[in-house]
């Protein structure tokens, strides 16, 4: 079964993630792709808090997860890809096939981010990469949770939904 | 008037309870139970007071205040619903749908109030972000502050507002409406009671074995019924 | 990682303990509880060196008001350990990486303990007492003891935890009472709830009996029925627009 979704969000898991897409689409495991975390134990144990028992969790650099998502992609039961930022994602998709479809489900303020929906913050650059995900023919859409419809990436960009 | 002695004591307690339900200390003094219980006793009917609590409590297990979700603020609208209840006569059918009704329109009205309310921090928070940003000690307590003074005026307006509204239009309805006491109170205690079950049901259904539990409670809640 | 956090003075403590209560206080969209949790930490940051104002506290108060989620029970967890970390000299990435590492847990731990658990448990049993009869003092003190015994030990175990841990708090939260007790409180809220809604609908309705089968089959059907509509409909505002409209009627007819 392919991975029911690819999405980057800066909180990671936390409750829009684990309840919110995980028991409408019956989500057996989360894979957390991220460089440090996959370095920091405690950060790994926090994490593993978020997340209801019956749920795994694994946690991979990208390095790592590139050359594990075939077995990933291959399991039985539906499972979520995460990334706390746009760039991962990025490097994922570069070196990973198979991804379709990217959803961005919170990129919160800080300074330097431009507002472009009520939980999508971005910098110029960081608009400059999701057009290049967008480029590559993946279908890049932002949608915090099941029940709000996906806003397409033009109309993210600009800033549509404010 | 009775009503104007009873108006600043409820809306001082409108205040106080609006203020736990998010703000402070959230001891969940601003439940139905409590505050709708405590706005009767205020107009000295504390038993018609809980008995409004009660049903509004049931309705309350439906709206668990999730974080950033909006949901009803049953503070301030319980102790008005508490107070008309008990500000009308004993023998008065209809008296508890329309009190019920006044809660619920007052919650509901609430929980829209607390979304100004959350904007209105975000507001003076721009206002402030240099300083805030910059760790200034003085602009964080300070809209901390703010945030919990507006809030007690949020939750007075709340209950002053509604009683004036509410209290003369139970009135007026009352003594033009044709009520039967019974499929009043039947119908009001009939939908608090499937909102309550309908809600808890939701919370712990998913919860293995909690669907026996409660049809053991069920068995255990039905023969009390006979036996005592 | 330097481990030698101080001793926190019984004054500071406390100072943080009150704090905690009004954690929410300047809740909004944008920060959530950011600007609280600055608020219930700022009294141990005076211990920092330079005191109250110092380069070190005014660097580090900035760190503290970013965005920041929780359920406002745990949020002492977090505000204790990030106590911890500042006074024992963690690096800011460190520190701001635990900040966002510890939202969703203490998110999601609080929302299943207490808002779909405790808080449904004790009104279960307040409604309870109501049906099989205590007064109106017994029911409100019932309800509040019980209530407030979960909760303030709860904000208290969480600050004690943070501090006595520092970042690496996760274990704590992993404790069998808080990874097992969700699923033993919402057994018991079941068990309670088929004991008190019966209990409570016979006790609202009175002495008169004659209409009690007839409102817990229509309660039972109506609340079926919004099992059935899991989350698309709210059932209050049903009950609503139903009171509305029986009034209206009553009132033309």
């Amino acid at each position: 079964m392919p991975i029911e979704l690819y999405r980057i969000d800066d909180r990671l898991i936390h409750g829009q993630v684990v309840v919110g897409w995980g028991q409408p689409l019956d989500v057996a495991f989360i894979v957390l792709v991220d460089d440090t975390v996959a370095a920091s134990d405690w950060e790994q144990d926090l994490y593993r808090m978020g997340a209801p028992p019956e749920m795994e969790l694994f946690f991979e650099s990208v390095t790592s997860a590139i050359a594990r998502i075939g077995a990933y992609q291959s399991r039985a039961e539906p499972g979520i890809v995460l990334t706390a930022d746009i760039e991962t994602m990025c490097r994922l998709a570069e070196g990973a096939p198979g991804i379709t479809r990217v959803n961005v489900g919170g990129i919160h303020h800080r300074e330097g981010r431009k507002a472009k929906l009520r939980y999508v913050f971005l910098t110029a650059d960081e608009e400059t990469r999701l057009q290049a995900l967008a480029n590559r023919g993946i279908a890049v859409t932002a949608q915090d949770v099941p029940s709000a419809p996906p806003v397409p990436l033009t109309e993210v960009l600009a800033g549509a939904g404010l | 008037m009775m009503f104007v002695l009873h108006l600043i004591p409820l809306t001082l307690l409108g205040a106080l309870l609006g203020l736990d339900a998010v703000s402070f200390p959230q001891a969940m003094i601003s439940r139905p139970i409590v505050a709708a219980t405590l706005g009767g006793a205020l107009v000295g009917e504390v038993g018609k007071g809980l008995l409004v609590g009660v049903i509004l409590e049931l309705f309350a297990l439906e709206t668990l205040p999730f974080g950033a979700s909006r949901y009803p603020e049953w503070g301030s609208a319980s102790v008005v619903g508490g107070a008309l209840f008990g500000m009308q006569p004993d023998v008065s059918p209809g008296a508890i749908a329309v009190s019920t009704f006044a809660a619920l329109f007052t919650a509901f009205i609430g929980g829209w109030s607390m979304v100004q309310h959350r904007k209105l921090i975000a507001h003076w928070a721009g206002n402030l972000r240099e300083q805030i940003a910059a760790g200034s000690t003085d602009a964080i307590i300070s809209l901390q502050l703010r945030g919990l003074t507006s809030d007690i005026v949020r939750g007075a307006l709340m209950t002053f507002v509604a009683l004036l509204v509410f209290v003369p239009l139970t009135k007026i309805v009352l003594v033009t409406g044709t009520f039967d006491t019974v499929s009043a109170r039947n119908l009001v205690v009939a939908a608090a009671g499937a909102v309550g079950a309908g809600a808890i049901w939701k919370v712990v259904h998913t919860t293995k074995g909690a669907p026996w539990y409660f049809l053991g409670g069920l068995v255990a809640g039905g023969t009390l019924l006979f036996v005592t | 990682m330097n481990e030698t956090a101080p001793a926190l003075p019984i004054r500071t403590r406390a100072a943080i303990f009150m704090r905690l209560f009004a954690v929410q206080g300047s809740w909004n969209y944008e920060m959530l509880l950011g600007n609280g949790i600055a608020f219930a930490v700022e009294p141990a940051l005076r211990l920092l060196p330079g005191g109250r104002g110092g380069e070190a506290y005014r660097a580090a108060m900035k760190r503290q008001v970013g965005y920041f989620n929780a359920h406002p029970y745990f949020a002492g967890v977090a505000v204790g350990a990030l106590a911890k970390a500042e006074l024992s000299g963690e690096t800011p990435e460190r520190i701001e990486r635990f900040r966002t590492a510890c939202c969703g847990p203490l998110g999601s731990v609080g929302d299943r303990l207490v808002w779909a658990g405790w808080l449904p448990v004790c009104s279960l049993l307040a409604l309870a007492a109501f049906g099989l009869g205590a007064s109106p003092t017994a029911v409100v003190l019932l309800f509040l003891g019980f209530y407030n015994l979960g909760h303030v030990w709860l904000r208290a175990w969480g600050l004690r935890a943070g501090y006595r841990d520092g970042l690496r708090v996760a274990p704590a939260l992993g404790t069998p009472l808080l990874r097992q007790g969700p699923a033993h409180v919402a057994r018991s809220a079941a068990l309670l709830a088929g004991i008190a809604l019966p209990v409570a609908i016979r006790a609202i309705i009175g002495p008169e009996r004659g209409s009690l089968a007839a409102v817990i089959l229509a309660a039972t059907t109506g609340a079926v029925a919004l099992a059935r509509l899991h989350g698309r409909v709210e059932g209050w505002r049903v009950a609503g627009y139903g009171l509305a409209a029986f009034i209206l009627f009553s009132v033309v007819r």
